[in-house]
């Protein structure tokens, strides 16, 4: 029952500022979606959350424990509490599907394989590729990988659930296929806090319960879907409206 | 930047580059240690080191130990000391020649390979995705590894010295007419298990070399093909002129006990 808190977080890669004091609320069981350009620090923000980069300054609170300067070792403990979805799904591709998915219960559970496949067909169908179970990742589309993905990273069950822009590349279709994916995952594990990055505008307005936009290292706007149609903030109008012209120089 | 700066610039650069090797290792190193233990993964990669190297350190112990024979036999032979060449290529091979090839031949396949796969698993966030399952990626990739290679670099440098003696005796006693009884005798008076087993202490260490630094190299790759491209030759070059300083300091250790042991 815990929200996330990132307070005045920054990160910067040699003197390029990435995140300039950056605070936002992840409100436990709901969906949020980070929006923001390519390259305005959403997927650094992800990695933070996962300890696999450490901010220069700031906190990240997990309701009231403050996770942002554990030892790895401890932190390992925080990220069993989180799944997450790669970009470009992340797949090991010396593996099969099946032992994807199997790989996070064979490395933390001492479960038979009996039951490890019993529990990764059953995952695999949620996400409707029961029949891929014993495919390679090559030998599948992109959005089958990142429903795979999706498999994975909901196999044991987390707390929160991270995807780093989980419809980049695929196709209308497949997108809303995700999207639906997301939502329906979200809907259907009790418990379950989801945040989304992504640009993809019909993509955040359909699935969406929060909305926080990314702009300049900071969150400059935050508000339900209903909210970013209608606010007249210069930054959000430009970039709901795809127009070159505004606030953001391209 | 002024030439003292760039000097100084890459004596930092490098500096780092020690000290993160360094870390890297330690880490890997412990992670050997420590559980959980992951023999399925160490099997796969003694397979991958250990068999599919055999047939090309064999091929490569068998024509150094022929080519050294011929060589030797035209040495030796101007000054009448043929009955020599047996047990002087033997124990160049035992001790020098088995440990050095065969280190450089598997880094070459095997280094290269795991600078190769790991720098592919890191610019496409596989490292990451195993980080992210809570999974210590230094112990699942590295330690695994260089645990096979240290087992195996050794069996297999016997292996090169077991082929390059058949492949010198075969040459100096059934093509180059060196009379078998001296050629033998002298071999087995001259030539000790130590030598062996020298040579096969030396080569454990290449291995954890060869594999550490290949480790390290793709662990640590950055900007997609093109860093996994410099990531992988960077490996080969930087393990490759290791094993050779580290072997001539080896040697100056192990030659004093040698002078001993006569």
């Amino acid at each position: 029952m815990s929200d996330i808190r990132l307070v005045g977080l920054r990160k910067a890669f040699g003197k390029q500022e990435v995140l300039r004091g950056l605070d936002l609320v992840v409100p436990f069981g709901k969906i949020t979606v980070i929006i923001g350009r390519s390259g305005t620090g959403k997927s650094v923000l992800l990695k933070q959350l996962m300890g696999l980069l450490r901010p220069d300054s700031g906190s990240i609170f997990i309701g009231d424990t403050d996770i942002t300067r554990l030892p790895e070792g401890e932190f390992r403990k925080v990220r069993n509490r989180f799944g997450m979805v790669f970009q470009n799904a992340a797949l090991f591709d010396s593996m099969t599907v099946y032992e994807n998915v199997a790989f996070p219960l064979r490395e933390h559970t001492r479960l038979r394989e009996r039951e490890i496949r019993e529990r990764v067909v059953a995952s695999l169908a949620s996400v409707g590729l029961a029949d891929a179970i014993d495919k390679d990742p090559h030998q599948i589309s992109g959005g089958m990988k990142k429903r795979v993905a999706v498999a994975r990273a909901l196999i044991r069950k987390p707390e929160f659930l991270l995807f780093d822009e989980p419809t980049t590349g695929l196709d209308p279709i497949m997108t809303a296929h995700v999207d639906e994916l997301i939502r329906h995952t979200q809907d259907t594990s009790p418990g379950l806090t989801s945040l989304v990055i992504s640009h993809d505008m019909e993509a955040t307005l359909r699935i969406a319960d929060k909305i926080a936009m990314l702009f300049e290292g900071r969150v400059i706007f935050e508000g339900t879907a209903d909210d970013v149609r209608s606010t007249d903030h210069p930054v959000v109008r430009q970039f709901v409206e795809g127009r070159l012209e505004g606030p953001i120089k391209v | 930047m002024n030439p003292i700066e760039r000097l100084g610039a890459w004596v930092i650069a490098s500096i780092e580059d020690l000290g993160g090797y360094t870390r890297f290792t330690a880490r890997a190193t412990w992670g050997m240690i420590r559980p959980p233990y992951r023999f399925r993964l160490l099997f796969k990669q003694m397979e991958f080191v250990g068999n599919q190297s055999l047939s090309i350190v064999m091929l490569t112990g068998a024509f150094t130990g022929m080519v050294f024979a011929v060589q030797s036999d035209f040495a030796f032979g101007r000054f009448g000391a043929r009955g020599l060449l047996g047990s002087t290529v033997t124990l160049a091979l035992t001790r020098e020649l088995g440990p050095i090839l065969t280190s450089l031949m598997v880094n070459g396949r095997v280094g290269s390979a795991m600078a190769a796969e790991l720098g592919t698993m890191r610019v496409t966030e596989q490292i990451d995705a195993i980080e992210s399952m809570s999974v210590d990626p230094v112990q699942y990739l590295a330690s695994p590894r260089i645990a096979a290679s240290i087992l195996m670099v050794p069996i297999l440098c016997a292996m090169f010295d077991l082929v390059g003696v058949i492949g010198v005796s075969y040459v100096a006693t059934q093509m180059l007419g060196v009379n078998p009884g001296p050629f033998y005798n002298r071999m087995e008076w001259f030539v000790d298990p130590d030598d062996i087993w020298g040579g096969m202490m030396k080569s454990a260490i290449f291995g954890y070399i060869l594999a550490s630094v290949g480790c390290y190299r793709g662990f640590y790759a950055r900007g997609g093909a093109e860093g996994v491209g410099q990531a992988t030759t960077r490996a080969v070059v930087a393990s490759g002129v290791a094993i050779l300083v580290i072997d001539y300091f080896i040697t100056l250790i192990l030659a004093p006990m040698s002078v001993n042991r006569a």
